[in-house]
């Protein structure tokens, strides 16, 4: 086993329970220490259902999903929140709360039922807000802060749970152009200065070939293609996966998609 | 420092409540008197106690049903008791501690009928369904109740009503020994879950993926906190608005954190139930009023004050 | 316990004696449904007994009467239940619950008397009213003069402080402007709570203990002289009559209700306190 190998989800299949067919038929998806990987695929292709197999919520009917070779399902989940963070898409707190009170609870994994919280826990709460730059936001309510900065927080939260991989899921949906951007810089400066591994699900197939190491684009349940952002956007596979018209040209090296208006 | 206040206004709560009554004892005979030491003080341990656990099961439940408006006696358990209480009267069940053990029973039943329905849909009680399930079990029990009391021929099971809403006049040192032995066990579980509490509150998706196993948590949670408003109104009644505007109360104070919350709950509401019930024996003396009707009366501007700020912030 | 309780209920709605309804116009009634106790009790004593066709569950005084229909409860009354009965006159106890039922009954061309006995100078008025409509007239005045004869009577001075104790959970206890109030003055003894301007009250048991009476008076439809279950509870045992077990268990069906039987409930009062061995001092 390659010894950076941090999440490893084999030709793993699920179907939900009264379903007429699999949301996932043989998916794979492998992310290494200090690598970004971005999923991508259209509304329904079964990106969530890949991610919460590898978060051990779904136990695959057929191949695997193992986090630091063990068994994603195996892992009691107190143990997986100190390896995995995860920024899920929506969360709503029930009662008002201040910014670092709401990334202290990133520390719960690392503290019994009983103990106090130690200097190592205030520390890694202090580095994780500064590491998101929120450390200015700290003593706000969450309810005052925008989108962008919410998310930042969120992103920070999970930071604190020291994980070695995070996983963020539409983190930039309702983000404006600039937070969106920001996100992005954050997440890829984090895989490159932490060797933290990311696996980023998203829309924004451009933005995604700009700053991911890898893509995996998903379609109806199986990897369409995976790889380098030049070897995953090729026209011809995008435009079946996406069932829409687009050219593809070049920026930075990284292909960049346009969608085509229809012919008149 | 605020613990230092909570504290202060509890020494000032009790002693108010073992000085002050309708009878008038000399100071200097107090400790000598058996109005202070059977009726007094076991009264006012009493009150502590179970304005306590109401404190506390409903900062929990209002975690675990993620409803801010959620008062212990809204998951079906007065109902509950108000028919355990009910049926040992119409089957001439007789004895000193019938009445408070057949609402005991009652108040199980409908915890175990509420917990039922809750696994509904797998092994993570379903927030929602705990909320709908309670009132719907706490009507079923209440209309039951009444179908009892009207077909009897009975009318003394009106009085069923009257202990219900009683309060804490049945106070005495075997109440309070029981409650005293029985009420630290659930507390320490809800405490040894202070901290999935708190994930709770962000949701269940959320609260997994920061280590907490939810079907647990909730399962734990609302056995515990039932089993703390069981106790509650099987010694006391039915005592409305502490387990609803205590925890508010907490968390303006203390924050949000369960491992401060629960405790803050827990002395606020032994608290505000000593107060309320000094009230209640003294202000219309030698007339009691019943216990509930003050803690509505000071309850309500209370929460009234919290929603402004609320609204207003 | 059970019709003390009852008695409670009637007790709590009480505010002041009136009366109101449909005459039954020249002729004495012939079909009566009495939706009171007392008032059925008082029925009997006239002898109008053959004449009442229905009664509610609680009507159990005399024996008699429980021969009669029931129509069920007499606070919260069935009309239809009343109607079936085809009375020619319908005596209720007067509140709100019930006034609604009247206005029914009348509706449907049924005379009705709503009637407020609480206490002891009501009966005496409902027993005259009733002989009236009923057509025992004689009887109704006789009985009349000998409640007014007890209330007249001087009243010996008292030799004994009593407290009636209705229910132990909370502690409610009989205050003034009631009947038993009334037969405990009559009877040559105290109600330690005359001063409570109520029928019945809530009370602390701080303030019965504080208040110290000789005797605790209990109602109880059973003869057993079995203090009642609450006396063992030890925060009860703070009252010295319950420490000494200086209970006066009273039959409810004698007690219960003001009741044309007043003189002899004064007199069972009067004895039971003469032959007791008197309070210790305190």
């Amino acid at each position: 086993m390659d010894r950076g190998l941090i999440l490893d989800v084999r030709d793993a299949s699920f179907r939900y329970s009264g379903a007429a067919r699999d949301a996932l038929a043989g998916a794979s998806l492998a992310v290494s220490a200090g690598e970004f990987v971005a999923l991508l695929g259209p509304n329904g292709s079964g990106k969530t259902t890949l991610v919460r197999l590898a978060l051990g919520l779904h136990t695959p009917h057929a191949g695997s999903a193992a986090i630091l070779g063990r068994a994603a399902g195996e892992w009691p989940r107190g143990a997986l929140a100190r390896a995995v963070g995860v920024v899920s898409q929506r969360e709503d707190n029930l009662f008002p709360q201040r910014v670092r009170e709401t990334v202290r609870l990133g520390r719960y994994p690392h503290l019994g039922p009983w103990a106090r919280e130690r200097d190592e826990d205030r520390e890694a709460v202090e580095r994780a807000l500064e590491r998101c730059d929120v450390a200015g936001l700290a003593d706000r309510w969450l309810w005052t802060l925008s989108g962008g900065e919410y998310q930042r927080v969120r992103i920070a939260r999970a930071l604190a749970q020291e994980p070695q991989l995070l996983v963020l899921d539409e983190p930039t949906a309702s983000l404006d152009l600039r937070h969106e951007m920001e996100l992005f810089e954050l997440i890829r400066g984090l895989v490159d200065g932490s060797g933290l591994a990311a696996v980023f699900v998203t829309h924004d197939v451009n933005l995604a070939a700009r700053f991911a190491d890898r893509l995996v684009l998903l379609a109806e349940g199986r990897v369409r293609a995976a790889g380098t952002p030049a070897d995953v956007l090729r026209r011809d596979v995008v435009e079946a996966v996406f069932g829409w018209p687009l050219a593809v040209s070049s920026f930075d090296d990284r292909p960049q998609l346009t969608p085509l208006r229809r012919q008149p | 420092m605020k613990w230092l206040v909570l504290s202060l206004a509890l020494v000032v709560a009790l002693l108010a409540a073992v000085t002050l009554g309708p009878a008038a004892v000399p100071a200097g005979q107090l400790f000598h008197s058996a109005i202070f030491w059977d009726l007094r003080l076991p009264r006012a341990l009493l009150a502590l106690l179970v304005g306590g656990s109401l404190g506390a099961a409903g900062a929990s439940l209002q975690s675990l049903v993620r409803n801010p408006l959620a008062d212990p006696f809204l998951l079906g358990l007065s109902g509950g008791a108000g028919l355990g209480a009910v049926l040992a009267i119409a089957l001439h069940l007789g004895g000193a501690w019938t009445l408070p053990l057949a609402a005991f029973a009652g108040a199980l039943l409908a915890l175990g009928l509420v917990f039922r329905l809750g696994l509904v849909g797998g092994s993570a009680l379903d927030p929602r369904v705990l909320l709908l399930g309670g009132v719907a079990v706490g009507a079923f029990c209440g209309a039951v109740t009444t179908a009892v009391v009207s077909l009897a021929e009975a009318s003394a099971l009106r009085n069923a009503y009257l202990w219900l809403w009683g309060g804490l006049s049945g106070a005495s040192w075997d109440t309070v020994t029981l409650v005293a032995v029985y009420v630290p066990l659930p507390l320490v579980v809800l405490l040894a879950a202070a901290r999935p509490l708190d994930l709770l509150t962000l949701g269940e998706e959320p609260a997994r993926y920061l280590g907490t196993d939810v079907a647990v948590t909730r399962r734990r949670v609302y056995l515990a906190a039932s089993l703390l408003t069981a106790a509650a109104v099987a010694v006391a009644g039915v005592i409305g608005f502490v387990g609803l505007i205590v925890p508010h109360l907490g968390r303006a104070l203390f924050g949000g954190r369960h491992r401060a919350l629960l405790p803050a709950s827990f002395l606020a509401g032994g608290i505000l139930l000593l107060l309320a019930d000094t009230l209640a024996r003294t202000a219309v003396a030698p007339r009691e009023l019943p216990v509930g009707v003050v803690t509505a009366l000071v309850g309500v501007p209370l929460f009234v004050l919290l929603l402004r700020r609320w609204t207003a912030a | 316990m059970r019709r003390c309780a009852q008695l409670l209920v009637l007790l709590a709605l009480a505010c002041h004696p009136a009366e109101r309804g449909v005459s039954a116009g020249g002729a004495p009634a012939q079909r009566v449904v009495s939706l009171a106790p007392s008032l059925t009790e008082l029925l009997f004593a006239l002898g109008a007994g053959s004449q009442v066709v229905g009664r509610t569950v609680y009507c159990l005084y005399p024996p008699a009467a429980r021969a009669v229909p029931s129509v069920g409860d007499g606070l919260n009354p069935s009309v239809e239940a009343i109607a079936a009965r085809q009375p020619d006159l319908v005596l209720l106890y007067r509140s709100p619950q019930t006034e609604t039922a009247a206005r029914q009954l009348a509706a449907l061309g049924i005379p009705t008397m709503l009637l407020r006995d609480d206490r002891m100078e009501d009966v005496a008025r409902t027993a005259r009213l009733l002989g009236r409509a009923t057509g025992h007239p004689v009887a109704g005045d006789s009985i009349a003069r000998l409640i007014d004869s007890l209330v007249t009577a001087p009243i010996p001075p008292p030799s004994a402080r009593i407290t009636f104790v209705v229910w132990d959970a909370p502690p409610i206890v009989i205050g003034s402007g009631s009947y038993l109030d009334e037969l405990v003055i009559m009877a040559g003894a105290e109600n330690v709570f005359h001063d409570l301007h109520a029928p019945s009250a809530t009370v602390s048991l701080e303030t019965i203990a504080s208040r110290d009476p000789d005797w605790i008076a209990i109602l109880r439809d059973s003869s057993s002289a079995e203090p009642p279950a609450w006396a063992g509870r030890r925060e009860w045992r703070t009252v010295r009559a319950v420490r000494e077990g200086r209970f006066l268990i009273l039959p409810a069906e004698l007690f219960g209700q003001p009741s044309p039987r007043a003189p002899e409930a004064v007199a069972f009062l009067a004895r039971l306190l003469n032959h007791s061995p008197p309070p210790a001092p305190r």
